[in-house]
């Protein structure tokens, strides 16, 4: 079987300036710049857009969902929490 | 909404020179759509879609301005019409052939709509100029998607240069049956709506002929001094209502279930 | 103890006691061979049916009546094709490249939704596909929207959201062939005859002929039965049938007032298998169409895809 289906990209898309590039999934294409076209009429045919990423697929590198060990933590970390330390004091008083 | 043209326009070659430009979008949307389900690969009959949808709501957006004119809603202009009162040009009229022919027509007809709602920019006409500003915007995307196809088949495998080549040698001269003559084009251009059809031309060939030739494409076109000279006979005849029995069966379709029952709501 | 020390049968243990959690399985997770084997028979026969499901409909853009009708119906197509693509990219996760499914699509060796083998031989039939058909699988994706595999969800919620306008594209006609002429008004109940049985069957036979629901339902690739899906169906389309005056061609169809639901006969299950195997009426045409699609266009596919490795090399 002789793959005719094209490599595939994976598509982040912006729906204003100021949001983060949200993953909305994956287009088959011949290159870069078809990907971009194939993302924009599969992915902002309803959905409101101004940016879209593509990334060839082989390109991503990812983590191991069987390797749960890469993500441990083991040891008391609370103090990076905000909640575990006491507020400033402050003095409600009259100014001056 | 009714709106009246300027007193010195020449009322009733601006309202055909309108058709033209509907009748156009209408036949071109009707083939495209034709693609829907049958494109080569899934992502290219979604953007084929499309295209399709944008071709026939820019028909729609014309047969409206005309219907501002004259009262005469854009269904009654598109379904309504006996076949031989169309007046777009025959290019647009004939069956998609392979997808070769389809990707250098839809090219050649996406830079022609450059040059063409460019010139509307200027007119005299403020709603020919308004619409071309909204227009060009969509077609900003059609070019670069037709374009990015002639670029890539022109010269990618021995077959698709064949192909293309074969289907550039059919759609040339029919697409210099675009810039036919219209009716009182004299009347039009001494009003100031738009340059003619050979300025026009001049423009088209200026964008096609480099981009087609370093794409491996040969076409029948020679310049010198800027001005061009091409080898062929155009294929013209549509912006006189003479056109080939295509059209006939692409109006049979196209109005077959509006016509079923006259007068009907669907 | 980390995964790659457990034993096979606590790896399942796993994976079912994350399951009936609620939680999601993703790409690269471990999952019984029957579940990915499952799915991949699931979200390709729904990308198939998709695909497929564009030419019934598709047949009638050239002859839509009118530019609204005709715009929508374009649009209605794209998104099957939308659909089909983005399932097809869900069942790819699994590890079956979409080329293959393809080929098994085309060479008949693969199984797509059932109702899209009857013909649409006139425009109602276009409305009524929208309104009937699009009903049936709306109902039946919003319960795979909570499928445990988490690609397969999130194209169903993703495919339910377009799905919802193409039942208000349909049912929007309908209505009006139901305001027009009486001949408008007898196309409409000749499409409802000849579509509702085949779309009451969309659903699946019921549980004790169907093969896969038990282990399905457990591993919540699906999380109700064939017959509830039916059930749910009829009780939403049949008062909608008949709030524009159309008959349902179903003489035993009626309220139980006590059950709270719509009683209906059964389909004809024979018939299922037969034109599921091949046997219906447009089974050959279909397919036809695809595999002429898919061969003439072959040259695009691979001559693009030429261009591009010389553009990755330049």
């Amino acid at each position: 079987m002789t793959d005719t289906q094209w490599e595939t990209y994976e598509v982040f898309h912006q729906t204003k300036k100021g949001d983060p590039h949200m993953y909305v999934g994956s287009v088959h294409a011949p290159d870069p710049e078809m990907a971009l076209q194939m993302a924009r009429d599969q992915f902002a045919r309803r959905l409101k857009c101004v940016s879209i990423w593509v990334v060839n697929s082989k390109d991503i590198t990812a983590t191991d969902y069987q390797n749960e060990d890469f993500f441990a933590q083991v040891t008391d970390k609370s103090y990076r929490d905000p909640k575990a330390f006491g507020a400033p004091d402050k003095d409600l008083s009259d100014e001056h | 909404m009714s709106i009246e043209l300027p007193f010195s326009h020449p009322r009733e070659s601006v309202l055909k020179f309108i058709l033209s430009l509907a009748d156009d979008e209408l036949m071109l949307g009707h083939r495209d759509a034709e693609w829907t389900g049958h494109s080569p690969i899934l992502e290219e009959d979604i953007a084929f879609s499309n295209i399709a949808q944008d071709e026939l709501g820019h028909s729609l957006v014309w047969y409206t301005l005309y219907e501002q004119l004259t009262g005469k809603p854009p269904d009654a202009m598109a379904f309504e019409r006996k076949w031989n009162d169309f007046v777009c040009s025959r290019f647009v009229t004939y069956p998609n052939g392979d997808f070769a022919y389809s990707v250098v027509r839809q090219y050649l007809f996406d830079e022609a709509e450059q040059v063409k709602l460019s010139s509307f920019r200027e007119s005299s006409l403020q709603q020919l100029s308004e619409i071309a500003g909204k227009l060009l915007r969509e077609e900003a995307y059609h070019l670069l998607h037709s374009k990015g196809l002639v670029e890539r088949l022109g010269d990618a495998t021995e077959e698709s240069h064949r192909r293309m080549q074969a289907a550039l040698d059919e759609a040339f001269p029919q697409a210099l049956g675009m810039f036919e003559r219209v009716d009182d084009e004299e009347g039009l251009v001494k009003a100031a709506v738009f340059p003619g059809n050979n300025v026009l031309k001049t423009e088209w060939l200026k964008r096609v002929v480099p981009v087609l030739t370093n794409s491996a494409l040969r076409i029948p076109v020679s310049s010198k001094n800027g001005s061009f000279t091409y080898t062929v006979q155009p294929d013209e005849g549509g912006r006189k209502r003479n056109h080939t029995q295509h059209l006939r069966r692409l109006v049979d379709d196209l109005q077959q279930v509006y016509r079923l029952v006259p007068g009907a709501k669907w | 103890m980390s995964s790659q020390e457990k034993t096979t049968e606590q790896k399942l243990a796993d994976f079912e006691a994350r399951v009936s959690r609620g939680e999601k399985i993703e790409p690269g997770d471990w999952m019984p061979d029957d579940f990915r084997k499952t799915l991949i028979r699931m979200i390709g026969q729904h990308a198939h049916s998709e695909i497929v499901g564009q030419l019934p409909e598709g047949k009638w853009i050239p002859y839509a009546p009118g530019f609204r009708r005709k715009l929508t119906l374009v649009a209605k197509v794209q998104d099957e094709a939308g659909h089909g693509q983005l399932l097809y990219r869900a069942a790819e996760t699994l590890g079956k490249p979409r080329e293959e499914m393809l080929e098994e699509l085309l060479a008949g060796k693969a199984k797509y939704a059932n109702v899209f083998n009857y013909p649409t031989p006139t425009w109602a039939d276009v409305g009524v596909i929208g309104w009937l058909v699009d009903t049936a699988a709306v109902i039946n994706q919003t319960m795979l929207a909570q499928t445990s595999y988490g690609p397969y969800a999130r194209a169903m919620k993703r495919i339910c959201y377009e799905e919802s306008f193409h039942i208000k594209q349909g049912y929007d006609s309908i209505v009006a062939l139901t305001k027009g002429t009486p001949a408008q008004r007898a196309m409409a109940q000749d499409a409802i005859n000849r579509w509702w049985y085949p779309t009451l069957m969309m659903s699946g036979p019921p549980d004790s002929l169907s093969t896969h629901t038990a282990q399905s339902m457990k591993w919540k690739i699906k999380t109700k039965t064939n017959e509830q899906v039916r059930q749910e169906f009829v009780d939403l389309i049949v008062p909608q049938i008949r709030a524009l005056g159309f008959d349902v061609p179903d003489k035993d169809c009626h309220l139980d007032k006590k059950a709270g639901h719509w009683h209906y006969t059964q389909p004809d299950w024979e018939e299922l298998k037969r034109v599921v195997n091949g046997d219906g009426p447009m089974n050959k045409e279909r397919l036809a169409v695809r595999r002429k699609a898919h061969e003439d266009g072959r040259w695009v596919r691979e001559a693009l895809a030429a261009k591009g490795k010389a553009l990755a090399t330049a």
